[in-house]
C-alpha cells in the first residue's frame, strides 16, 4: 500500500462511519470521532463508563494522522502512519469487523416496469495453506440462490453494480429456491473440491520435512530412560505443530444481494 | 493426499441469524474497504519476506535480510543465529519474528535473554518492529500478553515455569544461548522441555566451544540432528576441537546454523586505536608487589595453589584494595590456620596498609580529565571498582558503577545515567556482557582478563553497529610485572586489540589446544625462571601467530577460487 492509497483509504474510512474531516491536506488529516468511533479506536473504556455513570457530555477526540512526513508541515502533531503501524492495522481489523455482513439491492433505473431481482449469496473468503510456511489466496464467490449459477470473482463484479440498501421503487424480490444454509453448504463443497484438485506437492514436501525430523527425534531418544518420555512427546507435538499441513478457509464478509436478471 | 481442510463456521450462524432478524446489515463503503485491506493483507507466496514492507522507519543490512529468508525459507524456522559480535542478530530475530507474525504462523512468542537485556529487546521490538512486546513483571502477564521478554533464570523458576510450560508459544527465541551449554543445568533442562514449534538460539561465540558444548546447543534445537548422544560420542571425542576438521560435522552444524562475519558484510566499520600506557609503581606499591611474588618459594604457600599467588600478583597491580579482600577471604577460609600462615597473611596485609596512592588510579584519573568525554573503565576486581568509585569522587569526576550482578532495572538505569548524567562507567567483567554502550568511545582496561574472549566482549560493548567514531583503547600495564608480560608477549604480539571483531574467536578455534587461560597460569606458575617464562609465552603466541597465518590462507585460497 503506498502512502497516497492510505491516505485514501483512511479518508474514506472515517467518512463511511460519519466522522467529520476537518482537516485534509497533502500528508495529513484531522478527524473529529464520533463517539462510537472514538469507542471503537481510542481504547479508553474508563472515561467512558466514567462519562456514563457521572452523565458528562461526551468529548470525543479529535485524531490527527500524518500519511506523508515530507509534505506535513512540520508543525503538525499527529501519529504518523505507515503500511506497519499499529494504528492502520487497528483501523484494518475495525473496516473488516464493521461490515462482515451485508445486504444491498441494483438500484436499476427500470422506471416503468415491475423488476424482479435475483437473490445472489455473496462470500469473501481467505484460503490459508499453512504448513511451516503459509501463503493465502483470497476469493470471492457468488451463488445465484434460484438457478444455482457459481461464480468467481463476485466483488470485482459487484463494483460496477449501482447498489443500494433500500429496495429500489417498482422493484420485488424473488423468494431464494436454494436457502442461504444450503447455498453455503455448495460454496463450501465447491471450494473444498477446487482445492482437493490443486497441486499439493508444498503439504508432501512439508510432510517430507516432518518425517525427516521425526525419524531424527525417534532416533535421538532411542536409547534414553523413560524421564526422556515427557520431553520427546513434547517435542513430537512441536513438530506436528510446525509441519502438519493444513489449509483454513476463514470468512472476511459477505452476504445477500439482488441483482436484475442480467447484472451478472 | 488429503489435507484437513477447517471451514470457519461462527460467520455462516451470525449471517443465518442476521437474515432471520432482517439485519442489522453493514455498510457498502466500509464492506468495499475491508476487501480492499484483505487483499493487500493477503499473501500468496510462501516464499519472500512481507517485514520489510511494514517497517519502513528501519533499513535492515543486506546479510539480516537475507539470514531471515534462509531461516523461513530453507530451515524450516528453526536456526542459530551466529553472527559474529555487533552484526546485529537482534535486528535479524525480530525480522524473523515480525514476518512469522505478519503470516499469522506467529501469534504467541517467548523471549528469553540476559536480565539486563530484557527493556532493549522489548524496546527494540516495540520501536523498532511494532511488535507489542511485554517485559515480564508479574507473573499474570504469561497468560494474558502475546509476545514476552523475560530473563531465563526468572521464567525458569516456579510459579513462572509452570505457567509457561502451559503456553503454547509458537516461537522461542534465546539470546546468548552459549550459556546453554551445558546440558547438566536447570536453564538447560528448563529449555529443553518447552515446546519449540519456531526456535532461534543467538549466540556470538559457538565456534570456540568444545565439540560437546555443540552437540548440547544443536540438540536443544533438534534434537537427534547430531544424532544421540552415545552415538555422537562414539564418532567425536567430548572435549574434542576438531569441529573444523570433521567437514561432515561442520556441513551439518551449518544446516542449522547462520554465522554472517563482518569481513563478508561490506559494512565501513569505524576504527580501533590502541595504546598501551606503562605505568610505574611507587615503592610501597612494589614491595607489596615483590612480598607476593616472593611467596612462591616459601613451602606452605606453594602447596595451597600456586594459581592465589598470581592471583594476588595480579590483583596487587589492580588496587590494594583487591590484595587486602583476597587476603582477607584466604584466612577466613582456611580451616585452623597455622601460625606462620597467619604470620604471612599479616605480613601482607602491613605491606597493604604501608601502600599510600594507586598510580594507575592517578594515571587514569589523569587520562580521563584529558579525554574529557565519555569513558569506561574495565576491571576484574569488585574492591578496585568500589575504591576507583570513591577516588574519581574525590576528584570530581562523575562515575556509576556496573556490575553483571545487578538487577535488571539496576542496569538499565546504571546504562542510563551513564549516557546522561555521569562521565565514567566503571564496569566489572561480568559487566561486560550483555550491554550496549555504543554512545561512549573510549575504554580504559585498568586491568586486563587473560581470556582473551573477554577482552573482545569488552570492546564489543562500544565497538559495534551504530558506533559512529572510532574507538580509543587504552591499556594500563605495570612495567616489570606479570601484567606486561601478559600485555607484551600475548596481546601485543598477536595484535588482538587491533583486530577486528569475531576475528579472534576463529583464530583460536584453529588451534587445537583448549583454553588459553590454563595456559597462561601454567606458564606463569610453573616456570623456573624469568627466560623460561618468556620462551614458554614465545611458543604461545607463534602458536597464535601461526593459526592466524592459517586463517591468511584460507581466505587467499577461498578468494582465488571465487
Amino acid at each position: 500500500m503506498q502512502q497516497q492509497e492510505i491516505h485514501n483509504f483512511l479518508l474514506s474510512y472515517f467518512r463511511a462511519n460519519e466522522c467529520p474531516i476537518i482537516d485534509n491536506k497533502p500528508g495529513y488529516m484531522t478527524v473529529q470521532l464520533t463517539v462510537e468511533m472514538d469507542k471503537e479506536l481510542m481504547n479508553r473504556p474508563f472515561y467512558w463508563h466514567y462519562l456514563e455513570k457521572t452523565g458528562g457530555i461526551p468529548n470525543p477526540m479529535r485524531l490527527t494522522l500524518i500519511t506523508d512526513q515530507k509534505m506535513a508541515p512540520e508543525k503538525i502533531k499527529g501519529e504518523v502512519i505507515h503500511f506497519g503501524s499499529p494504528r492502520l492495522h487497528q483501523i484494518f481489523e475495525s473496516t473488516k469487523k464493521l461490515a462482515r455482513y451485508i445486504r444491498l439491492y441494483e438500484n436499476h433505473q427500470n422506471r416503468n416496469q415491475q423488476t424482479a431481482l435475483y437473490p445472489w449469496l455473496c462470500i469473501n473468503v481467505k484460503i490459508s495453506y499453512q504448513c511451516d510456511r503459509k501463503r493465502d489466496v483470497f476469493k470471492s464467490i457468488g451463488l445465484q440462490l434460484i438457478n444455482g449459477r457459481m461464480v468467481e470473482n463476485f466483488h470485482d463484479q459487484l463494483l460496477n453494480i449501482p447498489l443500494t440498501p433500500k429496495i429500489p421503487d417498482y422493484s420485488f424480490t424473488l423468494s431464494p429456491l436454494v436457502k442461504p444454509k444450503s447455498g453455503m453448504l455448495r460454496i463450501e463443497r465447491y471450494l473444498k473440491s477446487a482445492i482437493d484438485s490443486e497441486d499439493h506437492t508444498w503439504a508432501d514436501e512439508a510432510i517430507e520435512r516432518w518425517d525427516n525430523d521425526l525419524k531424527l527425534l525417534d532416533h535421538f531418544y532411542e536409547d534414553a530412560n523413560e524421564e526422556a518420555a515427557e520431553s520427546y512427546e513434547i517435542e513430537k507435538k512441536a513438530l506436528q505443530e510446525q509441519y502438519e499441513p493444513k489449509i483454513h478457509i476463514s470468512f472476511i464478509n459477505g452476504g445477500l444481494f439482488y441483482l436484475t436478471d442480467k447484472a451478472i | 493426499m488429503t489435507i484437513e481442510i477447517q471451514f470457519d463456521s461462527t460467520w455462516q450462524d451470525d449471517f443465518l441469524h442476521k437474515i432471520d432478524h432482517d439485519g442489522p446489515w453493514g455498510n457498502w463503503e466500509l464492506f468495499k474497504l475491508a476487501i480492499m485491506v484483505e487483499k493487500h493483507l493477503v499473501i500468496p507466496e510462501f516464499e519472500g519476506l512481507q517485514a520489510p514492507n511494514y517497517l519502513p522507519n528501519l533499513t535492515p543490512l543486506p546479510h539480516q535480510l537475507e539470514t531471515a529468508k534462509q531461516v523461513i525459507e530453507n530451515m524450516n524456522g528453526k536456526a542459530i543465529l551466529a553472527d559474529e559480535v555487533g552484526l546485529g542478530k537482534t535486528i535479524e530475530a525480530g525480522l524473523i519474528l515480525k514476518e512469522y507474525m505478519i503470516r499469522g504462523l506467529v501469534k504467541k512468542a517467548l523471549i528469553l535473554v540476559p536480565a539486563s537485556l530484557v527493556t532493549q529487546w522489548a524496546q527494540e521490538l516495540n520501536n523498532k518492529f511494532y511488535i507489542p512486546a511485554v517485559t515480564q513483571r508479574k507473573s499474570y502477564v504469561w497468560d494474558q500478553c502475546d509476545v514476552i521478554v523475560s530473563s531465563i533464570d526468572t521464567a525458569k523458576r516456579n510459579p513462572h515455569r509452570d505457567i509457561i510450560y502451559k503456553q503454547n508459544y509458537d516461537l522461542v527465541i534465546i539470546d546468548e544461548a552459549h550459556k546453554l551449554k551445558n546440558n547438566k543445568t536447570k536453564n538447560y533442562e528448563f529449555v529443553q522441555n518447552l515446546k519449540k514449534k519456531f526456535c532461534l538460539l543467538l549466540t556470538a561465540t559457538p565456534i570456540q566451544n568444545r565439540i560437546e558444548e555443540i552437540f548440547n546447543l544443536v540438540s536443544l534445537l533438534k534434537p537427534g540432528h547430531l544424532g544421540s548422544e552415545s552415538v555422537f560420542y562414539e564418532k567425536y571425542k567430548r572435549d574434542s576441537r576438531s569441529l573444523n576438521d570433521d567437514e561432515h560435522l561442520k556441513e551439518l552444524v551449518n544446516k542449522v546454523m547462520i554465522r554472517n562475519r563482518r569481513a563478508d558484510t561490506g559494512i565501513k566499520w569505524t576504527k580501533r586505536h590502541v595504546e598501551t600506557i606503562p605505568i610505574e609503581f611507587s615503592d610501597e606499591e612494589w614491595d607489596l608487589y615483590n612480598s607476593i611474588s616472593q611467596l612462591k618459594d616459601i613451602g606452605e604457600w606453594f602447596q595451597t595453589s600456586s594459581f592465589s599467588v598470581m592471583t594476588l600478583q595480579r590483583e596487587a597491580c589492580s588496587s590494594r584494595e583487591a590484595v587486602f579482600y583476597t587476603l582477607k577471604n584466604m584466612l577466613q577460609k582456611k580451616e585452623d590456620p597455622s601460625q606462620s600462615f597467619q604470620n604471612q597473611i599479616d605480613f601482607l596485609i602491613k605491606k597493604v596498609e604501608a601502600v599510600k596512592r594507586n598510580s594507575k588510579a592517578e594515571k587514569a584519573l589523569e587520562l580521563i580529565q584529558k579525554i574529557n568525554d565519555k569513558v569506561i573503565i574495565f576491571t576484574e576486581y569488585r574492591a578496585t571498582q568500589l575504591y576507583l568509585q570513591w577516588f574519581l569522587k574525590q576528584n570530581g569526576i562523575t562515575s556509576v558503577p556496573f556490575r553483571g550482578g545487578f538487577k535488571r532495572g539496576k542496569k538499565d538505569w546504571m546504562r542510563e545515567l551513564f549516557q546522561k548524567h555521569a562521565q565514567v562507567l566503571i564496569a566489572t567483567e561480568a559487566g561486560g556482557e550483555g550491554i550496549n554502550l555504543q554512545f561512549c568511545n573510549h575504554i580504559i582496561n585498568f586491568d586486563l582478563p587473560w581470556n582473551p574472549m573477554r577482552l573482545e566482549q569488552r570492546i564489543g560493548r562500544i565497538h559495534r553497529l551504530g558506533q559512529e567514531k572510532d574507538v580509543m583503547i587504552y591499556n594500563f600495564a605495570i612495567k616489570n610485572t606479570v601484567e606486561e608480560h601478559i600485555l607484551k608477549l600475548l596481546y601485543e604480539k598477536i595484535e588482538l586489540f587491533e583486530k577486528v571483531i569475531g576475528e579472534l574467536d576463529d583464530i583460536l578455534t584453529k588451534l587445537e589446544f583448549g583454553n588459553i587461560e590454563d595456559h597462561l597460569i601454567d606458564i606463569f606458575s610453573n616456570s623456573h625462571s624469568e627466560g623460561e617464562m618468556r620462551i614458554k609465552m614465545d611458543n604461545l603466541s607463534s602458536m597464535i601467530e601461526f593459526a592466524q597465518q592459517l586463517k591468511e590462507g584460507d581466505n587467499h585460497a577461498a578468494a582465488g577460487n571465487s
